[in-house]
């Protein structure tokens, strides 16, 4: 089993439905459930997993004063760019070219590894073998691309390049095969033609299909439509009653045309009309014929093996491909994958969903990392770190020495909760924490110093000055310890007193946390251990109280006026401490 | 601890603060750089002797002193025990030649770690058994789990956080945890004099 380091959650508030974030109003209604102060927070409840997040991934909202999470905060995209080029791609191109990367960054479709650009090497023919100039051009098509992590390359489904750039254009009208495509402006100058128009009307007698790919296919669909809705066919009316709800109807049919083409095609004209359109009957109108005929599928899904199919993640890469003959049996098979153009990626910039405000902006610029603002909740609230606390003096006392080492059951153990503060004033914190731990298996939890103050984060200098003043530094460090009469070494000086705090230091404080964990033994009729559930997580309600300056702003209750006025603020929130797995 | 310590203490300081270990292997030394602050742990090996044989065209015509960077490390790096740092190498012109190999400033390399990659950006984070293909570029703020396998050529943009055989992005470092890159605290927990890690 796999050892579980230590870890911190903060629960943020808005999976509280009914504050939903916002700060306390005494003025407003209390919430529904009289019982909701009372009730402790279990970490294992389903809703639970959505709202629990590590520091790290945390905001915080300076105008609301409270913490804000991923889930909560509302994202706005600042750039685009391709992970692999790492060129902007400005967002008029977006609606035009897709989220894809039009340059030449393309995935591998089997293995998702990054895909270059190589020259095919072509055999040299024996008879040319001794002419002198084999190696002149090294560099000439044709060109494929090639996965360098599991050797995979394009030509595998028959697809060369001509030229090494432009890539993404070239493969557009490439099928799998090499077969070239037409794009649609090329077939309807073929139209024109009037040799090919002779050549197609030969082909209707003999009921040779003329093969449209899913782009074409929809241009042609959506030229015929738009005739029949100009002219609509007034010979057939046979179903006038059931025509407004049919498929063949003009008013349906203008709605879903509004849907899938934007809505430029909304005839206002069309709503008075009764009575019902033909279908489409041949290739030019978009008809194709469903090939029914799977057994040349089959066939290969016989001769090859399960390894040749593509998996389903393989295939929920692949990007659509409006080049492809047929919705209908496509992809299969390994051997018809086509490379990915890369997905975009964005930079975004996250905002406080109660009060607007932005809480975090990166540069726009693609290569800069630099934040224009970014409130993360780990400079305002403390953060809070787990060390399992070896007692060696104690005789019933003792806790897992080695950090990860799974905990005994009904063994007191002990842990050192250290928290820092952050902020650059003195903060008071008050805990509270059930005494046993909700879930089937309760383990019973003292936290021997619930009430605390740390001090203020003011000292700047004396992080500056650490790695100048070395020596200083041991000095300092070596009068605290005299100071508060523990050491590292010795730690058995300490005596556990309830109230008491650990160790402290200029802005931090330790605290000792004592847990008789739970046997895991099942009674007979509970259902077998669940996943995680040996995991020893303790919930922990943190108050945290200062005094800061009142800002110019009007959420806080001192009234304005007095510059000098010292407003009390308060946070509250749940966070989870898991502290180790129980031995089963 | 200080009873396992050899007499002559296990690392070598150098002026500007690099702790590299004795017992690391270092080829070509002449070819390799480090910024200052940088810890190089036991049994880690740097390719120092695989400097690149060709020029480029700009320089070689100027006739400029050919530079000779195999590896150049920047500030705060810590290279763990075991692991492997190797300039790439490639055909250019019809020749093969190897690429210096830059990494930046608060660079963790994992143990038994090997590193092919042409650059890597400052604030990385990679972990143990990781393989980085030649000529990959990782950018600034990347965070490599272990027994990540990053293909050749390639890039991983700021910001991401990639696992798996061949690396796949899977998840985004957050606003917060930008600090967790530092590595000035753990420079000082190591060396001749190791201070214990501040809370």
């Amino acid at each position: 089993m796999a050892a579980l380091t230590p870890y911190t959650y903060i629960q943020c508030p808005c999976s509280d439905s009914p504050t939903l974030g916002r700060p306390s109003d005494a003025s407003s209604p209390t919430s529904p459930e009289p019982d909701e102060d009372d009730r402790t927070f279990d970490p294992r409840a389903p809703r639970s997993n959505y709202s629990l997040y590590p520091l790290e991934y945390l905001l915080y909202c300076e105008d609301c004063h409270q913490i804000r999470c991923p889930r909560c905060v509302a994202e706005e995209i600042v750039t685009y760019y391709c992970p692999n080029c790492l060129f902007e791609v400005p967002s008029s191109n977006l609606k035009s070219e897709g989220n894809r990367c039009t340059r030449s960054c393309f995935q591998c479709p089997i293995c998702i590894g990054p895909l270059a650009v190589t020259s095919v090497e072509t055999k040299p023919d024996p008879s040319l073998l001794a002419a002198p100039d084999n190696t002149a051009t090294p560099h000439s098509g044709p060109y494929a691309l090639t996965c360098s992590y599991c050797n995979w390359t394009s030509t595998e489904v028959g697809i060369k390049f001509d030229k090494p750039n432009g890539i993404h254009a070239q493969l557009a009208k490439l099928r799998n095969g090499g077969a070239t495509r037409m794009t649609a402006k090329e077939r309807k100058e073929r139209r024109k033609d009037p040799a090919f128009r002779a050549a197609a009307a030969a082909a209707i007698g003999s009921r040779e299909q003329e093969d449209l790919d899913l782009e074409t296919q929809f241009a042609n669909l959506k030229m015929f439509y738009q005739n029949q809705l100009a002219h609509p066919n007034s010979a057939d009316t046979g179903l006038s009653g059931l025509g407004d709800l049919g498929f063949s109807s003009p008013t349906s049919l203008s709605r879903i045309m509004s849907l899938y083409t934007g809505g430029g095609l909304q005839d206002k004209k069309a709503k008075s009309r009764v009575g019902a359109m033909r279908e489409a009957l041949d290739p030019d109108e978009g008809f194709q014929l469903a090939s029914l005929d799977e057994s040349a599928a089959i066939a290969q899904l016989q001769a090859e093996t399960l390894d040749d199919t593509a998996s389903a993640a393989q295939l929920l890469d692949q990007p659509p491909n409006i080049g492809e003959e047929h919705l209908y049996g496509r992809g299969r098979f390994a051997s018809e994958l086509r490379p990915i153009p890369y997905l975009l990626r964005t930079k975004r910039s996250k905002r406080c969903p109660m009060c607007r405000h932005i809480i975090s902006k990166p540069e726009a610029k693609v290569q800069t990392t630099r934040f224009r603002i970014r409130l993360i909740a780990g400079s305002y609230i403390p953060s809070i770190a787990i060390r399992p606390l070896a007692i060696s003096s104690g005789s019933s006392a003792s806790g897992p020495a080695v950090p990860g080492a799974l905990l005994e059951p009904l063994k007191p153990a002990h842990y050192l909760l250290t928290f820092k503060n952050p902020i650059f004033e003195p903060v008071k914190v008050t805990l509270g924490a059930p005494s046993k731990t909700p879930g089937r298996f309760a383990s019973k939890v003292t936290v021997l110093c619930p009430d605390f103050e740390i001090d203020a984060n003011t000292d700047v200098w004396d992080e500056a000055l650490r790695e100048t003043g070395e020596r200083d530094r041991e000095k300092e460090r070596r009068r605290r310890r005299g100071e508060d009469g523990n050491h590292n070494n010795n730690n058995n000086h300490n005596q556990l007193e309830v109230g008491k705090i650990w160790e402290r230091g200029r802005n931090w404080v330790s605290i000792v946390v004592e847990v008789v964990p739970a046997s895991l033994a099942l009674v007979a009729g509970q259902g077998p251990l669940r996943e995680d559930e040996d995991v020893l997580e303790i919930p922990m309600f943190v108050r945290v109280e200062w005094e800061g300056d009142a800002g110019g702003d009007e959420v806080g209750s001192a009234p304005g006026g007095d510059k000098e006025v010292r407003e009390k603020r308060e946070l509250a929130y749940w966070c989870v401490l898991g502290l180790g797995r129980i031995r089963q | 601890m200080s009873s396992r310590r050899p007499p002559r203490g296990e690392y070598i300081e150098t002026d500007t603060g690099n702790k590299v270990a004795r017992k690391a292997t270092l080829v070509g030394t002449q070819n390799i750089i480090l910024g200052g602050k940088t810890v190089i742990q036991p049994d880690v090996m740097i390719r120092g002797d695989l400097v690149r044989t060709i020029q480029p065209a700009s320089q070689s015509a100027t006739g400029a002193a050919p530079n000779n960077t195999a590896v150049s490390i920047g500030r705060y790096c810590f290279l763990s025990r075991g692991c492997c740092l190797r300039p790439p190498g490639r055909l250019y012109k019809g020749a093969f030649t190897y690429m210096p190999l830059r990494i930046g400033d608060h660079v963790f390399v994992g143990p038994a770690s090997v590193v092919q990659a042409a650059s890597i950006g400052s604030h990385v984070h990679i972990g143990a058994k990781v393989a980085i293909g030649e000529f990959a570029i990782v950018k600034d703020y990347v965070r490599i789990l272990d027994g990540t396998v990053v293909p050749p050529h390639m890039v991983i943009p700021s910001f991401s956080i990639v696992a798996g055989q061949p690396a796949r992005l899977i998840g985004e470092v957050p606003e917060g945890g930008h600090e967790a890159f530092e590595l000035r605290d753990l420079y000082r927990t190591v060396g001749n004099n190791p201070q214990p890690t501040p809370v």
